[in-house]
């Protein structure tokens, strides 16, 4: 009998291939999966969060406690900014469901908002950018319709899923973007709407607009002065349509326009000045 | 290839033993299975996909195990041993090993 | 931002240390595979009976961690399933330089050969990191010349076979 060792060929039992290609390929199918996950996960707690009657979006409110800067002396702005609400309310569907609460921020910020609970804030750096009450309306009107929607606790169910479902993936640092969502004021100006929301919200917000004031004179002014703004700023245009979730201010406009013509809404009268208040 | 997990094997003589031969491989199931199956370890029973895993790679691995004993020029590897452990959560690893050897009628 | 950066940097270090090291074991291995190669590991459990041998159990253990590269690549083929590419060469790695560390006890014994190997492999380190330890066992058998029999009282007759 003899025995020997001999040396069998080397690299039988490790697979040949570059590790970093492979770790590539993962990567991307990694990231695809996540994605499309997340959307779905978004848009299922979308769907779900609308689900809420809107008497608890009130309650949520109540618990968390947030100071929308009301205890400041601007009481005329404010009684004035309700005063204009009031009006818009009774021409956006879901009267009898939803109510309005509009606050104002006298900081200079070119902002204005919506949030869950029928929360609505205005901020004084653009109620300064307004040239007449038309467009101060159809900003207005544009956020009420998100609430009369129920984007803002769609946007925030949303967010909740898709944190969630990202937490579970990435640990501590997802679900702390999760608690943020959840927990604090920190998450209410992050709820996010998507380009369809704020596409219909504009459509409801012409509509009342014009029944309002009998014609859509000055609503889309705003817009258009965004849009020369940007035109400006040295941005690429598809840069800007692809990372924003506000539509392009100039596909607004254009989008407002057409609703406009389909409906034939009048476009011509008198735009209504804005009160002396800031 | 004879492949056995006797080391006498009758009416056959070891002419020469050529060594240790071994293969080996990890796989792991995906993340769908890997929930299905924990949620059917509530109930019980048999993880067939676990143990459809488990079937491909102990044959691949013996396909590894018959090619090293190929390349050195032995025609049977006698006293199989199979062996299943863990590497890292979810990764099952299957080796086998034997002796190469030359075998020759009696 | 800074946890992607780290992220990145850590995969980076796995990546091109863990490569580094892999490269440099298997260069290792081969060398010292072709140094012990007149001393042959055998499987088998009947050891040849036509010398006089004295036994002896030798033992080698290794135990090998994966890297941050390839423990990010596995979790990521966790989620697909298939064969975990990278932890083949890090096992492969393991078993042969357990072998190799036997092999080694074994010569310095003055062992011929090592009979009857067995392998052991087992997870030590628990969590997606995995650390891994390869232990081979076997006999190894020393040539004993017949002085040293006549005044070895515990080498049983079984054992000895006439010297040639």
């Amino acid at each position: 009998m003899k025995y020997e060792n001999r040396q069998p060929e080397e690299g039988i039992n490790v697979s040949k291939g570059s590790p970093v290609k492979t770790f590539l390929q993962l990567v991307i199918s990694t990231l695809l999966l996540l994605t499309v996950s997340i959307f779905v996960l978004y848009l299922s707690g979308a769907w779900l969060a609308k689900k809420i009657p809107f008497r608890y979006e009130e309650a949520i409110m109540e618990k968390i406690d947030v100071d929308f800067g009301s205890s400041g002396s601007d009481q005329d702005i404010r009684e004035y900014l309700s005063e204009l609400s009031a009006r818009i309310a009774v021409h956006l569907p879901n009267p009898d469901e939803v109510s309005y609460t509009v606050h104002y921020e006298p900081e200079d910020v070119f902002n204005a908002y919506a949030t869950i609970g029928g929360n609505i804030v205005f901020y004084k750096g653009l109620l300064k950018a307004l040239p007449n009450e038309n467009a101060l309306a159809m900003v207005m009107a544009h956020e009420m319709a998100h609430v009369s929607h129920r984007d803002p606790v769609a946007g925030l169910g949303g967010g909740v899923a898709s944190a969630i479902a990202l937490s579970t993936v990435f640990g501590s640092s997802g679900s702390e973007y999760a608690g943020s969502f959840i927990n604090g004021a920190g998450g209410l100006t992050a709820v996010q709407f998507t380009r369809k929301m704020e596409n219909n919200a504009d459509d409801a917000a012409i509509l009342a607009v014009s029944k309002l004031y009998g014609h859509t004179v000055g609503a889309d002014s705003l817009f258009k002065h965004i849009d020369e703004k940007r035109k400006e700023s040295s941005k690429p245009d598809w840069f800007s349509r692809f990372s924003s979730t506000h539509p392009l201010d100039s596909d607004r406009v254009e989008n407002i326009k057409q609703k406009t013509l389909e409906l034939e809404l009048p476009t011509s009268g008198d735009t209504t000045p804005l009160p002396d208040l800031w | 290839m004879l492949l056995s997990n006797l080391e006498i094997l009758p009416g056959k003589r070891v002419e020469k033993h050529l060594g240790l031969v071994q293969g080996s491989s990890v796989r792991s199931k995906h993340a769908g299975r890997d929930f299905l199956s924990g949620i059917k370890n509530i109930f019980g029973g048999e993880l067939t996909a676990y143990t459809e895993l488990l079937h491909d790679s102990r044959e691949q691995a013996t396909q590894r195990m018959t090619e090293q004993a190929k390349s050195i020029g032995a025609n049977a590897v006698l006293n199989i041993r199979f062996s299943t452990s863990s590497i890292a959560a979810g990764a099952a690893e299957i080796y086998v090993y034997g002796t190469a050897v030359a075998l020759v009628d009696e | 931002m800074n946890n992607l950066l780290l992220f990145l940097g850590l995969l980076f270090c796995g990546w091109f240390f863990g490569r580094r090291a892999e490269q440099r074991h298997y260069k290792s291995i081969i060398e010292r595979e072709l140094e012990f190669n007149a001393l042959p590991a055998i499987a088998s459990r009947f050891p040849p009976t036509d010398t006089a041998y004295e036994q002896q159990l030798v033992a080698g253990s290794t135990v090998v961690s994966s890297d941050y590269f390839k423990s990010i690549t596995a979790a990521m083929i966790n989620i697909f399933g298939g064969e975990v590419k990278p932890f083949e060469a890090l096992i492969d790695r393991a078993r042969r330089e357990s072998i190799l560390r036997m092999k080694a006890e074994a010569k310095s014994a003055g062992a011929d050969m090592v009979f009857n190997i067995k392998m052991e492999t087992s997870q030590i380190a628990a969590g997606r990191t995995g650390a891994i330890e390869v232990l081979a066992y076997g006999t190894a058998l020393i040539p004993t010349n017949v002085v040293d029999i006549a005044s070895a009282p515990n080498v049983t007759d079984m054992n000895v076979a006439t010297p040639a």
